[in-house]
């Protein structure tokens, strides 16, 4: 994609986020002078380089909404609801638009009609069509069809004028005589014809006759255009509005049609005459760029006069004047020597000098200039760019560094296996202790380059945050309540995978509180409450862990109904039913199946709860837990681990294949004579500081066969998961490393016992086990 | 054309325009930094003698009238030609670009020659003799 492109979709992004954050903002604070202002800004800002590039669609949808923001903070009229929500309606357009742009470089082809209605009602509250004084085409409302009518075909205009007659609708009448010259001025005729909204009708006037092959100048315009549109006055006027001049726009019904065809009415002359056709050869200048730079230096002695006139109060204001006088005279070939410059003097010279110097012919210098299309080949050197001092990085560039810190990870961690080596194979202590020191070197470069690394990955909580306050007003307006939505902690940070990953869960979440949680107007006022319901997204840092908790003040999880519905899925027992805490009742909306909603509305979504919720919070290392108070509402905790980038696992074996488990998980590695283990409830069990702690035999879980060594202690990983302890009868312990772990991809990646692999330094690849999966096998292996 | 290579300072908010008139001006032979407002210009303006500024009108912290006053002020004091790029035009816009000191006000869209030969002409001049 061409630079500048890539540039405009970038700072758009980050522009369309404000307008959208600060016209929710606006609703809740109506007329805060200062967000309407940055909403006016950040939509200027998108529309100037929006103007740069050739997407008239585009212009003109953020025209309209600019224009609108600019009556608002004017003062002229205060943003409703309604307008908030074509504004909001306008953006999400434009970006869809420009999602369009970065897969195919240009606007879907409905952009036109999509556009059209949003800037009709965008237009409505601000006097409708905006048409500026300056450009306006003067509309003739005519009773008499002009000349070149004649242009059209005749047929064609009979049955318009028939059904002009039935419809009583208009139709404008154009006729576009570009100048011959437009060429030079990145005037795009046929260009501006094709963009012409409800083109009815387009005829062609070419020269009475075409000039010699010899005489011939490929560089001059020598045909014009007539059309017919319905097309809206102010589109037409929008249009052509670099080249107003240029065109003649009348109104006309079906009666005067029909008096043109019959005759009746004496047309404005008898035929085309040869003023109206185009420019001829002898009128085109023979060197463009002479006239237009002796145009922009009377510019800018006109400029200068006018800033003379005004009275300059510092000198160095007068010396810059005088400066651009120089330059000018200078570019005009009638150089002039100012010593000492004062206002009289210089405004002696610039007169003499605009006097000496005759207008050109076509004053280019007063002449607007088409929106320049984007030149491709000419934006490839972005230059110099010393004045911001943030750099935007490709996320993509960001994630080949952390392989790449990955890697060195893992080379380092060979000089470990290396340092082995040199004692066992080679017998040398002395190497290997110096191996080991440089290990130790590199070591330290390693964790500094990564925490650097880490450290442009972390991203504010905002990131994740930033769509639930319109989520949360568009789902409230559906559902009929009223909600205010607390953001704190945004600026905690994580890594950006840790933020993506968390984009689900927390939309899930959110949705249920609104769907579920939260009552209606009438229940919360019925129960005591105000009416406004709260729904408050937090984010804190707790070392390692982000939290974010989610919470409402709504009607809360009732743990009686929960107890009686698990039963009636068969989640628990009848046993459970009676005895279960009402903490532990709540914990069963995670259980896969489970659903409390009576009616499943279209927004909590179908059959994916809050087992899945969990699901993918677990997949990125973290838990989950809720609370829940009946009648005063539910916090769902999430904690999730600041980085996923790197993984410290504890490595052991069992029957001779290694494997790997996140070391957080690690509660302790003990070994125990075979005979102190036990059997309670034909589960294996061990006895450690007075607490009974379940072994299970992960090999037989893994479907490995291997048999323990009866002769020697029992090695016993004790793991922590959900808050029980369970041990795990492993062969070895072995060392704990830093890996980055790879997702299991493809046909693996449905082999839900293992979280991923890992690349060791000795080129073995380590499968780390997901300590959940595991054990839920190995209580099915029993 | 003079052979010395020209400073141009590019200010404006829109990070694309900037970028755009960084590579014309660039292209035409310009040494090219950018200031995204007007405070930042001011601040480029300090560290560097420019040759020439391109300045937006409408942008946050400090707007491009402020910022060419300030240029022209004893702050920074540069003589050097301001160009004004407005996308507004509105009456009394243009005097008040002449009132803080900018050499030409020019409004958007403004062709890419245009721009470039306006840059060429206004710091090919002999300048002041004094």
């Amino acid at each position: 994609m061409n630079p500048l492109l890539a540039q405009f979709l970038a700072e758009a992004a980050d522009l369309l986020t404000q307008v959208d954050e600060g016209l929710l903002q606006l609703e809740r604070t109506p007329g805060d002078p200062e967000m309407v202002n940055e909403v006016f800004r950040a939509a200027h800002t998108f529309k100037g380089s929006s103007g740069l590039f050739d997407f008239p669609e585009l212009t003109r949808l953020t025209h309209a909404a600019e224009d609108l923001l600019d009556a608002v903070r004017a003062g002229a009229l205060p943003l409703d609801s309604g307008m908030t929500d074509d504004l909001l309606a306008a953006f999400d357009l434009i970006r869809g638009w420009l999602a369009h742009v970065t897969s195919n470089e240009c606007l879907p082809a409905t952009a036109g009609a999509d556009a059209a209605a949003l800037i009709t009602r965008l237009r409505a509250p601000i006097g409708g069509e905006k048409v500026k004084v300056e450009t306006t085409v003067a509309v003739a409302r005519r009773d008499s069809a002009p000349a070149w009518l004649a242009y059209f075909d005749e047929e064609w205009l009979a049955e318009t004028a028939a059904w002009l007659r039935t419809t009583s609708a208009q139709m404008r009448f154009i006729r576009y005589v570009p100048d011959s010259g437009c060429f030079f001025r990145a005037e795009d005729p046929l260009h501006l014809i094709r963009q012409v909204p409800a083109l009815e009708r387009l005829g062609l006037i070419e020269p009475v006759e075409w000039p010699e092959a010899a005489d011939y100048d490929e560089y001059a315009c020598m045909v014009a255009f007539v059309f017919a549109a319905r097309a809206a006055v102010g589109e037409i006027d929008y249009l052509f509005r670099y080249v107003s001049d240029q065109i003649e726009v009348v109104d006309l019904d079906g009666d005067t049609i029909q008096r043109y065809l019959s005759g009746e009415a004496e047309a404005d002359a008898a035929a085309p005459s040869e003023a109206d056709e185009p420019g001829t050869v002898d009128t085109v200048r023979s060197s463009p760029s002479e006239p237009e730079l002796v145009a922009d230096a009377r510019a800018i002695l006109t400029a200068a006069l006018r800033s003379l006139a005004i009275n300059p109060t510092g000198h160095v204001h007068l010396v810059s004047v005088a400066n651009a006088i120089t330059a000018a005279a200078h570019a005009l070939g009638d150089p002039v020597e100012i010593r000492e410059p004062d206002v009289v003097a210089l405004t002696a010279t610039v007169t003499r000098l605009l006097g000496d110097t005759p207008p050109p012919e076509d004053a280019v210098s007063t002449a607007p200039i088409e929106p320049i299309p984007v030149d491709r080949g000419r934006a490839d050197d972005p230059g110099g760019q010393v004045g911001s001092r943030i750099l935007k990085v490709d996320q993509e560039k960001v994630d080949h560094l952390m392989e790449l810190v990955g890697e060195l990870n893992v080379a380092k961690n060979g000089l470990t296996f290396l340092a082995q080596a040199a004692e066992e194979e080679f017998g040398s202590r002395a190497l290997s202790r110096r191996i080991k020191d440089q290990y130790s070197g590199l070591h330290r470069i390693a964790e500094e380059l990564q925490a650097s690394v880490m450290d442009i990955r972390m991203l504010p909580l905002s990131v994740a945050f930033s769509r639930f306050p319109r989520l949360v007003r568009d789902l409230s307006r559906r559902l009929g309540k009223n909600i205010e939505l607390v953001l704190t902690g945004e600026d905690t940070m994580a890594d950006k995978d840790v933020i993506e990953a968390l984009g689900d869960p927390l939309v899930h979440l959110v949705r249920n509180s609104l769907d579920h949680g939260v009552e209606t107007v009438d229940e919360r006022l019925a129960t005591g409450k105000p009416g406004t319901a709260r729904i408050t997204l937090a984010a804190v840092a707790d070392g390692d862990a982000v939290v974010v908790e989610i919470s409402d003040d709504g009607r809360g999880v009732d743990p009686t109904r929960v107890r009686r519905k698990a039963y009636e899925k068969g989640l628990i027992s009848e046993e459970e039913l009676e005895t279960l805490s009402d903490s532990d009742a709540v914990d069963l909306v995670f259980r896969p199946g489970f659903s409390t909603a009576e009616q499943i509305s279209d927004l909590s979504g179908r059959g994916v709860g809050m087992d899945a919720v969990r699901a993918s919070v677990e997949k990125l290392g973290g838990a989950v837990t809720m609370r829940s108070e009946l009648g005063s509402g539910t916090t769902v905790r999430l904690r999730l681990p600041l980085s996923m980038a790197v993984t410290q696992v504890m490595v052991f074996s069992v029957a001779g294949q290694r494997f790997g488990i996140p070391v957080d998980l690690v509660v302790e590695t003990v070994r125990v004579p075979a005979a102190e283990m036990s059997r309670v409830l034909h589960q294996d069990v061990v006895v450690l500081r007075g607490e009974v702690v379940p072994v299970l035999d992960l090999a037989r879980a893994l479907d490995m066969p291997w048999t323990p060594d009866q002769t020697q202690d029992r090695a016993i990983l004790i793991v922590g998961v959900n808050g029980q302890r369970v041990g795990l009868l492993v062969e070895q312990f072995h060392r704990e490393v830093d890996v980055i772990l790879k997702p299991m991809e493809g046909l693996l990646a449905y082999a839900n016992e293992f979280s991923g692999t890992a690349l060791l330094g000795d080129g073995l690849v380590l499968l780390v086990l997901n300590m959940k999966e595991v054990l839920g096998l190995a209580a099915r292996v029993g | 054309m003079t052979q010395t290579q020209r400073k141009a300072l590019v200010v404006d908010d829109a990070a694309t325009v900037r970028m755009y008139h960084t590579t014309l001006l660039g292209d035409a032979g310009f040494e090219v930094q950018e200031a995204a407002n007007g405070l930042e210009a001011v601040e480029a303006a300090l560290a560097t003698g420019f040759d020439l500024f391109v300045v937006d009108v409408n942008m946050p912290k400090m707007n491009g009238y402020t910022c060419v006053e300030t240029l022209r002020s004893e702050t920074v004091g540069t003589p050097a030609p301001v160009v004004m790029i407005s996308t507004e035009d509105r009456p009394g816009d243009a005097d008040r670009a002449y009132a803080a000191g900018a050499n030409l006000y020019l409004v958007k869209p403004v062709a890419p020659e245009r721009l470039v030969r306006i840059a060429r002409l206004l710091t090919s001049g002999p300048g002041v003799a004094a």
